[in-house]
């Protein structure tokens, strides 16, 4: 008997091996397994055996058994996966070039928000804090608290959206510092955002604007510092370029310094460049150390503490990173520009 | 501010000194003194701009305003063909001819051309064409001896090559409106001094100019100084050809000698002078004084001016015969016979300068110096040195001495200056106070060593912009150069203490959850129209208005942003994007007696969705909006952002929305914002056309319930199960109430009520409608006996029977 069950096994695989069709192949295990297939009668005829052979035989029997059913099983998953790709070859085939169906729609941040957020975020990096305050505004924190007395010139009503007296709308966010400096005692960083008024509509001046401010008070702040901080700045918005430091005025620092950018279309070798105007450079921003007086109206100790600040506009930035090339469109909200962004 | 560089070389020491314009423009601008633009003045250049002679004039065949000239070019030459639109010509002309070749000031080359059909050979120019004056009036005259084909260069010969600097200066540097004051500032760049003007020696004369006129200042705060100086015995001609050349050097009008050389003055020395003809004052007496009255004013151009009190006047006794330090008067100005003049140099207050020449609208060369501050000491030598000038080229007859009410002059300050801070501002431990000393000492501010760290630095008289050792620690930077400071890293300890950033990051949250919803961001003034708001907004709490509005559009400060969004919807659908969903996150404003800023701000987060909720595709037609779709945007912002559980109420008249198709949103009892279909009216007047639903959300209400901190519950770990129950109920019953009633009347096992059929009409009974929920019953603990889920819907079918009368439907 057990000569018959090895060349039933291997029988079996050569029988298998030539099966082509799902047909064949349960012919095949009828042949084995059916109620009077080969093996099934082999089972039946072990009830004869004595018990010593019985379950000798019966173990070789039944591993014969299993190992057919499971070549079968596995016979029979191959042939149906080949008989279902041939199915699917011959369906109907896609257009995958039509227009997808998802049901929301694409939204989009206004440059001016990305801008915005990426300068925030460069400077959260190196440890500053937003700071936020009101858009309307008094006096005292939009001018007389940053050294700039009521018969500066930055004070006439040309310049400054003014609601009754004393009222008006903030025309730079540096109030927002001096209220930070009232509430809190330094060491301090911070930077603040948002939008700015100034009494100017034309090419280049929209009356609402949007600026970020940076602060930094502490023992001993420097124009080193601040040098090392906007080269930062500028390098996280636009790559590695060179900046130089000009001396200005501004009534709130002192000494006080413009911001310029090596120009980013001419590299600073302008012969003709629309966008420098051929200096070579771009303007991007006012610094300076904080004036003692500001420090004196807020009751800091301009002996024990120096500070250094500086603005930056976000239209101007975003401008110069987009390659836009009218202030006005910001607020014009066209699609066509909303969905570049 | 434009200086010419020969002009500038009158005041440096080393004369020859080489000034490459470029170089030095760039050198002056990093050291604050910024070079706005560098032009070529003077008639270098000019070479090929020879003398010639119109010999024909015709009409130009095909063009009105043109002529066709014929002029010749060299002696005895053949005339050269040449189209000119000028009207001040005449045959038989001595002009300047721009040969082709020749590149006239702006690059403009002068080509061989046909113009309208007819050659020109060249171009007759104007002296603004040849940047030799500023009269645009025609074709410059040259004087008829001139030699014809001579270049204008070898003509022009006094005004040689020249370059023209024009600055931008800062408000604070008040001396540098001058040429010795830019000359100041060049001299150290270039490695020299500067050459100061002798001091003027005048003999005493027998007449003093008091004993012809007196003057009074009876507040000396309104007039520091008032130098007042009697000029007789001369003509009024053609000032000196040399102060000629020099003003047209930078683009200054000739008139004649006394206003030149006033003008001259005040712009090599930066103080401004006036003559008044003596014979027109009357009194004997010139009075400095505040206008008291009301008054109309005729100044020397012609122009009448409203005086009011606060404007500083010169008076003749009672009459006003100037507006100090802005203008003179018509009634005492220098005419064709004046022989005798009273020439007034005075330092006036900066800030009532300023304010009387912005109310009237005069930026006049002298106001904008005054208004800047203008020095005593300054003024009296700008006074000799226009006497000077008048007397030796006119043999005039100087008064001396002259009135001066600040016989003393103004004496220098010190400062003291603590290097300590020096280094501290500056960020460099090593620099020392010899460095400092140097660095100053090249603008010709001396400074003196007091101890181991102060310096004391003698203040010129005419630097009135450092008054404070910060002011001198500045100077110290600027002059060393910022660009020599070298970068540091800062180290501070600031970051550890974090203050509350949510009103930036909240709304910037915000933002993000509605570009996720598929919304795309807009930003709008914070001003619109009154009427905008009438109709948007619900409040009627103080709306707050600009005093000075640039124009009515944006006069009034939004108190919803609805209607601008609106506007830009109206904007995009005429530019053919009929479906939109935008959003604006930005504040509203209202009156508030409770602040120190008299206003509220709110921040808002408003949304829109127009047209249809997605395009028309190839496989579907978009859907209009509605307000379940714009209901359903609001909810899924809400879940991003907040933990909160929001419910809708049918909106309380609010004009923007449809009274029967927009909710007010409630957090418990905290109203947050509106949401709905907006109202047809509110459209047709925006002039937006099709649906356009809406919400608007008050954030600042809404970031306590910020998503911030969660509390999780473990799923349960045994089977649940659902029940269908379909109700008819009344029509008017609202999803709600029933949810309402059905929570009340089961228990902590139904874990999800939820509404998923509602229909109306055929074999509902009428003013009925059915409504079909979907409850999910589960326990955490166990798995549930079907007795347990049968008895609790009982319950609750019985509970709906009971508050909505609603009837099972099998």
């Amino acid at each position: 008997m057990i000569d018959n069950i090895q060349r039933i096994q291997k029988e079996v695989g050569s029988e298998l091996a030539k099966v082509s069709d799902l047909d064949s192949l349960e012919k095949l295990r009828v042949h084995y397994l059916g109620k009077k297939g080969i093996i099934t009668s082999l089972m039946a005829s072990l009830r004869d055996l004595d018990p010593e052979r019985r379950r000798e035989m019966g173990a070789s029997l039944n591993s014969l058994k299993t190992d057919f059913e499971a070549q079968l099983d596995s016979r029979k998953r191959d042939m149906a996966r080949v008989q279902l790709d041939k199915e699917l070859t011959q369906s109907p085939k896609l257009d995958v070039t039509l227009p997808g169906q998802f049901p929301i729609a694409t939204g989009s941040f206004h440059p001016i928000t990305l801008v915005m957020e990426e300068m925030v975020e460069a400077m959260e990096r190196i440890g500053y804090q937003v700071a936020s305050g009101p858009e309307i505004e008094n006096e005292f924190f939009n001018f007389e608290a940053l050294n700039t007395p009521s018969d500066h010139p930055a004070r006439d009503m040309q310049d400054t959206f003014y609601i009754d007296k004393g009222i008006l709308l903030r025309s730079h966010t540096s109030p927002v510092q001096i209220r930070t400096m009232k509430d809190r005692q330094p060491p301090l960083q911070i930077i603040s955002v948002g939008r700015v008024y100034r009494s100017d509509y034309d090419m280049t001046h929209t009356p609402m604007f949007h600026q970020m401010e940076g602060l930094f008070v502490e023992q001993s702040v420097s124009l080193a510092d601040l040098k090392a901080t906007l080269q930062y700045l500028v390098k996280q918005l636009f790559g590695n370029q060179p900046l130089r430091f000009r001396p200005s005025f501004f009534p709130f620092t002192e000494p006080s310094a413009e911001v310029d950018m090596r120009c980013i279309l001419c590299k600073g070798a302008p012969k003709e460049c629309r966008m420098c105007g051929s200096s070579g450079w771009l303007e991007i921003g006012g610094c300076g150390m904080v004036h003692p007086n500001v420090f004196r109206s807020v009751n800091y100790d301009p002996d024990r503490v120096t500070g250094f600040a500086f603005g930056m506009g976000i239209e101007r930035i975003s401008m110069l990173k987009y390659g836009i090339d009218d202030l006005r469109s910001f607020f014009e909200n066209d699609y066509r520009m909303l969905e570049q962004f | 501010m434009q200086v010419s560089l020969n002009w500038l070389k009158d005041y440096l020491a080393k004369t020859d000194a080489i000034l490459d314009p470029k170089v030095l423009a760039d050198k002056l601008t990093m050291r604050g003194i910024s070079v706005g633009r560098i032009a070529r003045c003077g008639t270098s250049g000019l070479e090929s701009v020879v003398v010639g002679r119109i010999e024909r004039i015709d009409k130009h065949p095909n063009a009105d305003r043109l002529q066709v000239t014929q002029v010749v070019t060299e002696p005895n030459g053949t005339p050269r063909q040449i189209v000119c639109g000028a009207k001040n010509i005449a045959t038989g002309d001595i002009v300047p001819v721009a040969l082709p070749g020749t590149i006239l000031p702006g690059n403009f080359e002068i080509k061989l051309s046909t113009i309208r059909g007819v050659e020109s050979g060249g171009m007759i120019c104007s002296g603004k064409e040849l940047g030799i004056s500023d009269d645009t009036e025609g074709i410059l005259q040259l004087p008829k001896h001139s030699q014809l084909g001579q270049s204008l260069s070898r003509l022009l010969g006094q005004q040689s090559d020249d370059t023209l600097l024009e600055f931008e200066l800062t408000p604070n540097r008040g001396d540098c409106l001058s040429i010795m004051g830019i000359a100041r500032e060049v001299a150290p760049l270039i490695g020299t001094q500067l050459r100061e003007l002798k001091a003027q020696k005048f003999k005493s004369t027998p007449h003093r100019t008091s004993s012809i006129i007196s003057v009074e200042v009876p507040d000396p705060a309104l007039c520091p100084r008032y130098v007042a100086r009697v000029i007789d015995s001369f003509k009024v001609l053609e000032a000196p050809d040399w102060i000629q050349a020099r003003l047209k050097s930078v683009g200054q009008r000739c008139v004649n000698n006394i206003v030149d050389i006033t003008n001259f003055v005040m712009l090599e020395y930066g103080a401004p002078l006036h003559a008044f003809d003596l014979r027109r004052i009357q009194s004997g007496s010139v009075r400095v004084a505040e206008c008291t009255t009301p008054q109309g004013f005729t100044l020397l151009n012609g122009q009448i001016v409203q005086l009011e009190p606060g404007d500083i006047l010169i008076q003749d006794g009672d009459r006003p015969i100037a507006l100090a330090g802005i203008m003179g008067g018509l009634n005492t100005q220098v005419e064709a016979d004046t022989t005798t003049i009273l020439l007034e140099a005075a330092t006036f207050n900066p800030e009532r300068i300023r304010r009387t020449a912005k109310r009237l609208g005069l930026l006049t060369e002298s106001s904008r110096r005054y208004e800047k501050g203008v020095d005593p000491n300054t003024v009296l030598m700008a006074s000799e040195r226009a006497a000077v000038l008048i007397r030796d080229a006119y043999a005039a007859n100087v008064y001396h001495p002259p009135i001066d009410t600040l016989e003393t002059g103004a004496t220098e300050r010190n400062i003291a200056v603590d290097m300590r801070e020096v280094r501290r501002i500056m960020g460099m431990p090593n620099f020392t106070s010899d460095m400092a000393a140097d660095t100053l000492s090249g603008l010709g501010i001396d400074s003196q060593k007091k101890s181991i760290n102060i310096i004391q630095v003698k203040i010129p008289v005419f630097r009135t912009d450092l008054k404070e050792s910060i002011d001198v620690i500045e100077e110290i930077a600027r002059l060393f150069g910022f660009e020599k400071i070298p970068a540091a890293r800062p180290m501070t300890s600031a970051c550890f203490d974090r203050m509350n950033e949510t009103p930036y990051t909240f709304p910037q949250r915000a933002k993000t959850a509605l570009v996720g919803l598929g919304f795309s961001e807009c930003i709008h003034y914070s001003f619109t129209t009154d009427a905008n708001l009438e109709h948007f907004a619900r409040r009627s709490s103080g709306t707050i208005r600009l005093k000075n509005p640039i124009s009515d559009q944006f006069s009034t400060m939004r108190t919803s942003l609805l209607p601008s969004l609106i506007q830009t919807y109206a904007y995009n659908k005429n530019r053919k994007a009929p479906n939109q969903r935008l959003f604006e996150v930005a504040s509203r404003y209202e009156a508030s007696s409770q602040s120190d800023t008299q206003a509220k701000e709110t921040m808002m987060a408003a949304g829109l969705l127009g047209g249809t909720l997605t395009d028309n595709s190839w496989s579907s037609k978009g859907e209009t909006v509605n307000f379940y779709h714009i209901k359903g945007a609001v909810e899924s912002f809400l879940r991003t952002l907040t933990n909160a559980k929001p419910s809708f109420v049918p909106a309380a008249s609010h004009p923007a929305f449809h009274p029967n198709r927009s909710a007010d949103i409630f957090i418990g009892a905290l109203e947050i914002g509106t949401v709905g279909e907006l109202h047809p009216h509110a459209l047709e007047i925006l002039e937006a056309p099709s649906t356009v639903a809406a919400f608007e959300l008050n954030l600042d209400a809404l970031q306590k319930f910020e998503r911030s901190r969660v509390q999780y519950v473990s799923p349960s770990k045994f089977p649940g199960s659902e029940f269908d129950i379909a109700v008819l109920v009344d029509k008017t019953a609202s999803a709600f109430d029933l949810t309402e009633t059905i929570r009340a009347h089961s228990s902590s096992l139904v874990t999800g009520i939820s509404v998923f059929d509602v229909f109306e009409g055929d074999k509902v009974p009428e003013g009925k409608k059915s409504i079909a929920f979907r409850l999910t019953f589960s326990s955490p603990e166990r798995t549930l006996q079907e007795a347990e889920v049968s008895g609790l819907v009982k319950r609750v079918i019985d509970g709906l029977a009971q508050k909505h009368s609603a009837t099972l439907r099998s």
